[in-house]
């Protein structure tokens, strides 16, 4: 494995989520990455985990999560990919975020976060898996401002 | 791993929250907040030592909300760090639920 490179490959198993989150958080801090993007990073495998585990695998099979992230200049790349059931999250309908408080529903919330987020989404089914490829700018960007305003 | 406390200050109890609102944590939080406030309390979530939120921890602070008001009580947050901040501002909860910026602003509002 390159230097600046992370490749981690998970059960799908919920108590994984933690070794997911320490593995993220020990990469960020060895490549110096930004407070924001790091964050951004991290939410974003921490939602696509808990999709992958609590969607994927309805039949309840054992399964694979796997991500890799690499820093190549400016940006982060994280692929993250599955082998559960083809599901592309970029379909799914976005949340209202508009709503008043009663009508608020909170489905979906987590893909409207990582899309917002991240500067690139893309999605694609290959070789049974689902592939998740996610781009985040280590530009400086305003604090609590997302990249598209 | 989660760590919350709950105090009172005047007519506000605060609820102070230090370490990550994931999946895994989260559930505490909700089982920490499950009871129904009384009417005309004021709830105040110190977020100051809240490194991380994700949806899930979103999901509980909406839940939170939504007591709060069917309560005729008061629900508000202060003390996030700009990278929840952003997760407020984008997933819509900052048009929904007061957010100050320090615990004393919070309370000079609220008390």
């Amino acid at each position: 494995m390159a230097d600046h490179e992370l490749d981690i490959c998970l059960a799908n198993e919920i108590g994984k989520l933690e070794t997911l989150a320490e593995r993220l958080e020990a990469y960020v801090e060895a490549e110096a990455i930004p407070p924001t993007p790091a964050y951004r990073l991290q939410l974003a495998a921490d939602e696509f985990f808990n999709n992958a585990v609590d969607y994927g695998y309805p039949d309840g099979r054992a399964g694979e999560i796997a991500l890799r992230v690499r820093r190549a200049g400016n940006v982060l790349e994280a692929i993250f990919s599955d082998d559960g059931n083809a599901f592309d999250p970029f379909q799914a309908p976005a949340p209202d975020i508009a709503g008043s408080l009663e009508e608020r529903r909170i489905g979906g919330l987590g893909v409207h976060l990582v899309r917002t987020l991240a500067d690139s989404v893309a999605y694609r089914r290959e070789d049974g898996r689902n592939v998740v490829t996610l781009t985040f700018s280590l530009a400086a960007t305003p604090q609590g401002s997302a990249p598209e305003s | 791993m989660i760590h919350i406390e709950r105090f009172v200050e005047g007519n506000v109890v605060v609820t102070a929250v230090r370490g990550r609102l994931d999946s895994s944590s989260s559930p505490k939080l909700d089982e920490f907040l499950a009871e129904a406030p009384a009417g005309g309390e004021v709830i105040l979530l110190d977020f100051a030592d809240l490194s991380y939120i994700s949806s899930a921890g979103l999901r509980v602070v909406l839940k939170a909300t939504k007591l709060a008001r069917s309560s005729g009580a008061t629900l508000a947050v202060c003390c996030l760090i700009p990278q929840v901040h952003e997760v407020f501002d984008v997933s819509g909860f900052s048009t929904l639920i007061p957010i100050h910026p320090s615990r004393e602003a919070a309370l000079a509002t609220l008390a």
